[in-house]
This record gives C-alpha cells, sequence and structure tokens, in this order.
C-alpha cells in the first residue's frame, strides 16, 4: 500500500512541476490555433467539412502529443539523474521502481490530459459543423493516448541508456518505422514469402504503431469489430508494460552517478 | 549504525583508460551519537562514499552495512537518514513549501508533523521568508537551507551531509555549524563531509580522513589533538601598560615565568599551545 502511495506522490509532484513549467499551456496555444487553421481550411476544401475536421483535428493531436512524449520523456529520467533530483527521491525510504514509475505515471497523465483538451477542440468544431458522435472516435482518442504513452516509454528506455540526442533520433526511427511498415507490407505482400515473414515478425519485436492508427476507418465510417480494436489495445498494455519492466530492471542496477 | 568494511571502488570511465581507484579499502564506523567529520581534499573519495553509503553507486568489492538501530533493510533505513548532497539541486518550479511537502510525505511523515517541523526549523534556517517562492529563484545559500530542513523533516536519527557549509557566506557557516550541533544535541548523529579541516575541528567529536582514497586516519578529535600537544606553551604578561605574548618551550616555562615576576611584570596567562587539526594532519602526512 506505502508502495503505491509513494508512486501516486512522485507523480503528483511530478504532475505540478510540468504544470507549473507551463507547457500545457503552448497546448492551449496550439489548440486554438488547430482550432483557427481547421476553420480556415475548410472553405478551401471540397470534400465534407466534418470528414476534414476530423482528420486535421485528430492528425495534429497524434502528432502533437507524440511529440510532446518524445521531448519531455527524454528528459523525464536522464534529466533528474544528470542534474541529482533524484538523489533527493531515492535517498527517501523510496524503492526505485517506485520513482520511475511515479514519474512515468506523472508525465504520462500530463500527455492524457494534454489529448483531451486537443481532442475537445477538434470535437467542438466537428459537431459544430454538424458531424455525428460515432463510437470510433472514442476509440481513436484512447489509440492517440496509448500511442503517445508507447513513445514516452520508448524514449524513458533508451534515455537510460544513451544520450538525450540518440534516444531521441532512435524514438522517432521507431515511430516512422513503425507506421511505414503496415504501407510496406501492403507494397510487398506475396512477393517474397522470407520479407512477408520478417514484416510479419516485425510487430512482434518493434512496435507496430500503424496497429494504433484507425483514422481512416473513423473518416470514412467503417465499422470495426469489436474484438478487433480490444486485440489492438491489448497489444498496447502489454507492449508498455514490458518497457516498462525493462526500464526499471535497467534503472535498479544503474549507478546514478 | 553504518558501516563501511573494506570498501573499494574503481572506476572505468573509459575502456582507454586505466581504472581509477577512487577508494580503497576504506573500513570505518559511525557510532550512535557522536558528530563526525570526514575529511579529505577535493578528490579524496569523500562524494564517492557518501553515495555507496546512500546507495546510489555500488562498491567494487567490500561492504557496507546498516545496524539494526537504524533499519531492517536498506529502504527501512532510509526512513532514520537525512541526507543533503553535495549541490543541491531541487525541482525549480515548486516552491520551498511545496519541496518540504514532497520530501515529507515520502517518508512516511504525517502533513501535520511536516507543518510543525516546518515551523520549528524554518526560522532557525533562516528560510522561512522564502517558503512560498518557487525554487529556482533561490541563492546557493538558500538551497543548501531549504536542503539542510528537508533532510530534518522526518526526526532522522542519523543525518548525512555532503560539504554542507561550501558556498555559505561566514555569517552563514557559523550559524549552520551552531545547527548542527543544536540538532546533534537532540541527539541525532551527524556525518558531514568537509575539506576545511579547522571547520571540522570546531563542531566534531570524530573525525575521519580520506586521503587519495585511503583511510589515513580515524579518531577522536581531542584525543589526537592531545597526543600531538606540543610541549609549548603561551605566556602574555603587562610590560610597560602594553599586554605582550611569548612563546616558550615547556622546561624553560618555569624559568621564564620567574623572571618575569622578578622583574615586577605583571602575568596575564599561561595556557598550553595546542596544535590545530591541520597542523597534526601535515606532520602525520610528512612522517
Ligand atoms: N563517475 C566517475 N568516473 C570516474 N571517476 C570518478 C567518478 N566519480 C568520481 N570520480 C573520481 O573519484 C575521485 C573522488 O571523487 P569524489 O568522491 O567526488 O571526491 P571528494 O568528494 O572527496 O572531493 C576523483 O578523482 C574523481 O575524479
Ligand atoms: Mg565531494
Amino acid at each position: 500500500m506505502m508502495y503505491l502511495n509513494k508512486i501516486a506522490i512522485i507523480a503528483y509532484y511530478t504532475f505540478r512541476e510540468i504544470i507549473k513549467s507551463r507547457v500545457l499551456l503552448n497546448t492551449l496555444i496550439l489548440g486554438l490555433v488547430l482550432l483557427f487553421t481547421t476553420y480556415v481550411a475548410l472553405s478551401f476544401t471540397y470534400g465534407s467539412p466534418e470528414r476534414v475536421t476530423l482528420d486535421f483535428g485528430m492528425g495534429m493531436l497524434s502528432l502533437s502529443s507524440v511529440g510532446i512524449a518524445i521531448f519531455m520523456g527524454v528528459g523525464l529520467l536522464s534529466k533528474e539523474i544528470e542534474s541529482r533530483t533524484a538523489y533527493m527521491i531515492i535517498s527517501r525510504p523510496v524503492k526505485r521502481s517506485a520513482f520511475i514509475l511515479g514519474k512515468l505515471l506523472g508525465l504520462g497523465s500530463i500527455l492524457t490530459l494534454n489529448i483531451f483538451i486537443l481532442s475537445s477542440f477538434t470535437l467542438f468544431l466537428y459537431f459544430f459543423v454538424g458531424g455525428e458522435f460515432q463510437p470510433l472516435i472514442l476509440w481513436t482518442i484512447l489509440f492517440t493516448i496509448l500511442e503517445s504513452l508507447l513513445v514516452l516509454f520508448i524514449v524513458a528506455l533508451f534515455s537510460l541508456l544513451a544520450g538525450q540526442a540518440i534516444s531521441v533520433i532512435m524514438t522517432i526511427g521507431l515511430y516512422v518505422s513503425g507506421h511505414a511498415i503496415h504501407s510496406a507490407k501492403e507494397a510487398l505482400a506475396d512477393k517474397s514469402i522470407v520479407l512477408n515473414t520478417l514484416l510479419e515478425a516485425y510487430h512482434y519485436i518493434l512496435p507496430g504503431f500503424y496497429k494504433l492508427n484507425i483514422k481512416d476507418f473513423l473518416l470514412y465510417q467503417k465499422e470495426l469489430p469489436y474484438m478487433y480494436l480490444l486485440n489492438i489495445f491489448t497489444y498496447g498494455v502489454i507492449y508498455s508494460v514490458a518497457l516498462i519492466l525493462l526500464s526499471v530492471i535497467i534503472f535498479e542496477r544503474k549507478n546514478l552517478d | 549504525m553504518l558501516e563501511f568494511n573494506d570498501v573499494t571502488k574503481i572506476f572505468n570511465s573509459d575502456l582507454l583508460k586505466k581504472p581509477f581507484i577512487a577508494l580503497d579499502k576504506v573500513s570505518f564506523e559511525i557510532k550512535p551519537g557522536e558528530v563526525i567529520g570526514f575529511l579529505g581534499a577535493n578528490g579524496a573519495g569523500k562524494t564517492t562514499s557518501i553515495k555507496m553509503a546512500m546507495d546510489f553507486i555500488r562498491p567494487s568489492s567490500g561492504q557496507i552495512s546498516y545496524h539494526a538501530d537504524l533499519g531492517r533493510d536498506k529502504v527501512d533505513a532510509f526512513k532514520r537518514i537525512g541526507y543533503l548532497p553535495e549541490r543541491p539541486f531541487f525541482y525549480p518550479h515548486i516552491t520551498g513549501r511545496e519541496f518540504c511537502h514532497y520530501m515529507g510525505s515520502l517518508s512516511e511523515v504525517s502533513r501535520k508533523s511536516i507543518i510543525e517541523q516546518i515551523q520549528y526549523w524554518g526560522p532557525r534556517l533562516k528560510i522561512d521568508f522564502a517558503l512560498d517562492r518557487v525554487i529556482k529563484s533561490y541563492s546557493k545559500g538558500m538551497l543548501q537551507r531549504i536542503g539542510f530542513l528537508a533532510t530534518l523533516l522526518h526526526r532522522p536519527k542519523l543525518i548525512i551531509l555532503d560539504e554542507p557549509l561550501s558556498g555559505l557566506d561566514p555569517i552563514g557557516r557559523k550559524e549552520l555549524k551552531d545547527i548542527i550541533t543544536q540538532v546533534n544535541k537532540k541527539g541525532v548523529t551527524v556525518f558531514f563531509s568537509s575539506h576545511i579541516i579547522s571547520d571540522v575541528e570546531e563542531v566534531c567529536s570524530e573525525v575521519i580522513f580520506l586521503e587519495k582514497g585511503k583511510l589515513v586516519f580515524n579518531g577522536e578529535v581531542q584525543k589526537i589533538i592531545n597526543e600531538h600537544l606540543k610541549m609549548e606553551s603561551i605566556v602574555r604578561y603587562v610590560k610597560e601598560g602594553k599586554v605582550l605574548t611569548h612563546k616558550v618551550a615547556d622546561n624553560e616555562k618555569r624559568n621564564f615565568i620567574e623572571s618575569l615576576i622578578k622583574n615586577n611584570f605583571e602575568l596575564v596567562s599561561v595556557t598550553p599551545e595546542k596544535p590545530t587539526l591541520e597542523e597534526i594532519f601535515y606532520k602525520v602526512k610528512s612522517s
């Protein structure tokens, strides 16, 4: 119980520290800019305005939260070690794993809050231009949260092993290839069995971000079976847990110098 | 309370460079109730030792053990240890008070008790005026003070301070030394590192002296000073309305004083000349 309590304390103050550093203010400004540009874009496009709004809004939402995850996540642990603020916590009766879980939970809540803020801007405009509610909207938001959390866990793990610049580059690399792998699979399908198997194996080892991208289904109002969505969700959760576990194991052994 | 047993730390930072022995088979024990000075020049290995005591880094060989008076295991022992790092740097965007609540709650102190401790130590550490400012506005001395306050919040049995006096002005140093003495009188064992011998001499009952990673001395301050008493005394007397001092070897003391009396000079005081710790260490080192 004490263990969970300490995770919550660390998460709370991490959250507070970030809020007070005013990053979320940028999100708010971004939200307003987004609202405005979408509105302007609507008058230039022929497609249905609801679709354009969702496309644009959800795209920006995903990009901005992944951006925040990378650039705040890379310093989340490494900066604490470097500037020795971690000493203040590790010198208390706190397990190292609680420290890392608290930090991740703190920044994770910021990311989630950020997504809630930005998606409410988008949805506001969507309903304003006459869009109708579909359950897939909620799934898209959930998967965007999951995506940015995955990115956060990846960059945090890298930052325990390598420098900040390398961690950022590798994370962006994984993110881009995790999306591109899907198109690669479609283009190369049936051309070579070996290649196909390799691509198939990809998402078991490296994160298959493409799975979390269901925007096209949302835009063209296609249905997705509930079980399929749940499967993807489970995949994301299992992958996250594995990443966190690995980070904890590395951090437990790390010299905090 | 805490014991180092043949602790060695080797840094292999660079594959090309040869390994660097920062600490070489160091053994000592922190006994309850004392103020222990951990002395050594810059680079002697003090911070490295303290980092190992706090389990930030691990020894290459040897053991560090926490005795039962601190706790069952490491995490339990840390409930009764207060630690102040060498160059304190805390979360910049929260206030000093929030920082104290953060640290206190991690140490399982109730909110009420944290408030009491802040009320008690805040004015004594002269940081109460800045508690509601964000930490990024603090000066080095203020960081040191809020850090010290945070180390006392949970009423620890042992406090470990890494160069707590560095970066403070002379008045600040004096104040902090007084507080160290005060805290110790309340039953807290104090272990603090310094490269300034006179600081240690003033407040410490015990001293552990490191040089280039090796332990060169460990013992009571008074005892070493007495062991190295010089056979000299300072005689002060009045001559033609002025107070003069004169240093005499002990075997000539009697003759000198008799001659003063014979010549009708007024004798003010005769005190044995004590060596400073600094002089002793230089002597020990060169011999
Ligand atoms: N991570 C490290 N890698 C390599 N050398 C180190 C490391 N940390 C400390 N040292 C070296 O160990 C020696 C002792 O350092 P330190 O314990 O900080 O000394 P002190 O605190 O007594 O001034 C120094 O020579 C320092 O350069
Ligand atoms: Mg040092």
